[in-house]
């Protein structure tokens, strides 16, 4: 029922509007509240009638998920003396805490390698710099680091690139799935939608998303990151009042 | 059922949680230890990034000491002047170890220094606890009764030649503060760094080390222990933010009820074989650790969201 509201929506809102291409999710505002675990959003789009004649010609979408930025760091261990250590280490000073790539075909029968680049689409795409920590500065990442960044992060869930198809509805719509682990990082997102046709890009439309956390769970965090004295102190009461309940309660 | 950690950040089944509390609580209830060198292992196994594992049991072990603390005081074990000066120590330990531990989690060492300071003290302990264990089952198989030592004994000659004596009371002893400090500050450095109360170190060096009255061993130790963990969650809250106090919460319940079904099974065994059996369970955890350390990994690379970098210059 959300979706036809959203269809509907989206169809009169391409009618209004000269826009060759409407998008929109099923929510724009993710709440991380206790039961959070993870989250499924759909993202619905529309062509208009432009350059491009849905009804005559085939396209391709290509939707691309950012989350917010972030420096992380990756490490890699080395074996030292029997044991295994972390001793080479890269900071990316802003490496996306998500990021999604779903599209209608495989990217490579869509447009050519050049074109996805010119766009920054797709992870190898994606212009990270990095800093090794020597003091040299901002240097171009090894690629094995970046490799590794973009494994582990895509083996907790946070980068997907090409795991989730957009499906064609019908001539002029179409839909995806995103999908959002429970580790997500909180902040602005942005998803952006290139529209494809015979390997050159012939509309884009970008909207925002926003992740946090909520309620309790934001209260929390807010409270453990803005005054970590008092809320040390909060947790030894909390501790010392649940264990001697606890205690009362064993007895019985 | 998922339940979303804010501080860990992280989304564990809360029956699994409360599972795991209810573990460790049976198993510290059958051989009467605290359970944080099972618990911390146990979380990070779990998946639980190793400091939030080990700041968030300091905080748990406080919840999980109160009531044993509160019946050894009614019937008068605790030492509150020995207590006072293991504190004193152990406060200072502490934050020398929270401070090691948020420089090494800074430049990315601090798993390894976890991993690797379980296995140390795991090994020692467990080994230690085993020759002893079996040595005594053996024998008591052949009859034998070992001579007791005459209380002269207890100490050794450059214990009494340390300065600034004190009298405790109720543990009947005359000796160098210092001592006591010393055994504190170790244990609130180990308390800060692994997350354990410390009781597997601390009881063993007030019997031999000390030669403090038996009947005041535990009570003492759980005296300072829940002081220590306190200021150890605390420093850990302020320097590094990773106490989650859901997560100590829903470890409790079930550690508490565990204990309560474990120490009654704990009374129908034999001392002697559940001390073998403990420090083979000790010596297990400390092997599964180590294996960690020595075998490759699948994994060379690892990632975390550090915001500053200074640390490793």
């Amino acid at each position: 029922m959300r979706s036809l509201v959203l269809f509907v929506s989206l169809l009169i809102g391409l009618a209004g509007s000269a826009q060759a291409l409407v998008t929109d999710l099923s929510s724009r505002r993710i709440e991380i509240r206790y039961s959070f675990n993870g989250a499924e959003l759909i993202l619905f789009g529309a062509v208009g009638a432009t350059s491009i004649n849905t009804l005559r010609d085939e396209y391709d979408v290509v939707i691309v998920v950012r989350g917010p930025e972030e420096p992380a760091i990756v490490r890699r261990k080395e074996r030292v003396g029997g044991i295994w250590v972390n001793s080479d280490a890269m900071r990316f000073p802003s490496a996306p805490g998500y990021y999604a790539v779903a599209a209608s075909r495989s990217l490579e029968e869509i447009a050519s390698p050049v074109a996805f680049a010119s766009y920054g689409i797709g992870f190898k795409n994606l212009p990270l710099v990095a800093d090794s920590g020597t003091g040299r500065g901002l240097t171009v990442p090894p690629p094995e680091f970046r490799d590794a960044l973009f494994r582990l992060r895509t083996g907790e869930g946070l980068y997907r690139q090409e795991l989730d198809t957009v499906a064609i509805v019908d001539e002029g719509l179409f839909r995806t799935d995103v999908h959002l682990p429970a580790n997500v990082p909180i902040g602005e997102f942005i998803v952006e939608t290139f529209v494809f046709q015979k390997g050159s890009m012939k509309a884009r439309h970008r909207i925002n998303m926003h992740v946090d956390k909520e309620g309790f769970e934001r209260a929390a965090y807010t409270f453990a990151h803005e005054w970590p004295f008092f809320y040390g102190l909060v947790a030894v009461f909390v501790a010392l009042g649940a264990g001697w309940l606890a205690g009362i309660m064993g007895k019985k | 059922m998922p339940l979303y950690l804010p501080i860990a950040e992280l989304s564990m089944n809360i029956f699994i949680v409360i599972g795991m509390g209810a573990i460790v609580g049976f198993l510290s209830g059958i051989f009467g230890v605290g359970g944080g060198f099972l618990m911390t292992p146990l979380l990070i196994f779990a998946g639980v990034p190793p400091t939030v594992a080990v700041a968030t049991q300091s905080n748990q072990i406080t919840a999980a000491s109160v009531s044993g603390a509160l019946a050894h005081w009614r019937r008068q074990g605790v030492d509150v002047k020995m207590g006072i000066v293991l504190i004193a120590g152990g406060a200072v330990g502490a934050f020398v170890g929270a401070q090691v531990f948020t420089y090494l989690r800074l430049t990315g060492q601090v798993d390894l220094m976890i991993a690797i300071a379980y296995v140390l003290f795991l090994g020692v302990v467990g080994g230690l606890m085993l020759w002893e264990s079996l040595r005594a089952i053996m024998w008591q198989r052949r009859g034998y009764v070992p001579p007791r030592k005459p209380r002269e004994d207890r100490h050794k000659a450059w214990i009494h030649a340390l300065p600034f004596k004190m009298r405790f009371r109720k543990s009947h002893l005359y000796i160098s503060a210092l001592l006591p400090l010393a055994v504190g500050f170790f244990v609130g450095f180990l308390s800060a760094i692994m997350g354990v109360g410390g009781g597997f170190v601390m009881i063993p060096a007030m019997i031999y080390l000390l030669g403090m009255r038996t009947n005041v061993v535990v009570g003492t130790s759980l005296f300072q222990i829940i002081f220590v963990t306190a200021l150890t969650t605390i420093f850990h809250s302020v320097n590094t933010q990773t106490v989650d106090i859901f997560l100590a919460l829903l470890l409790l319940p079930g550690a508490v009820i565990g204990a309560q079904i474990g120490a009654r099974i704990g009374l129908r065994l034999k001392a002697e074989q559940l001390r073998a059996l403990l420090a083979l369970m000790v010596l297990l955890v400390g092997v599964k650790m180590g294996l960690g350390l020595v075998v490759e990994p699948d994994e060379l690379y690892s990632v975390a969201e550090v915001t500053s970098f200074e640390g490793a210059q």
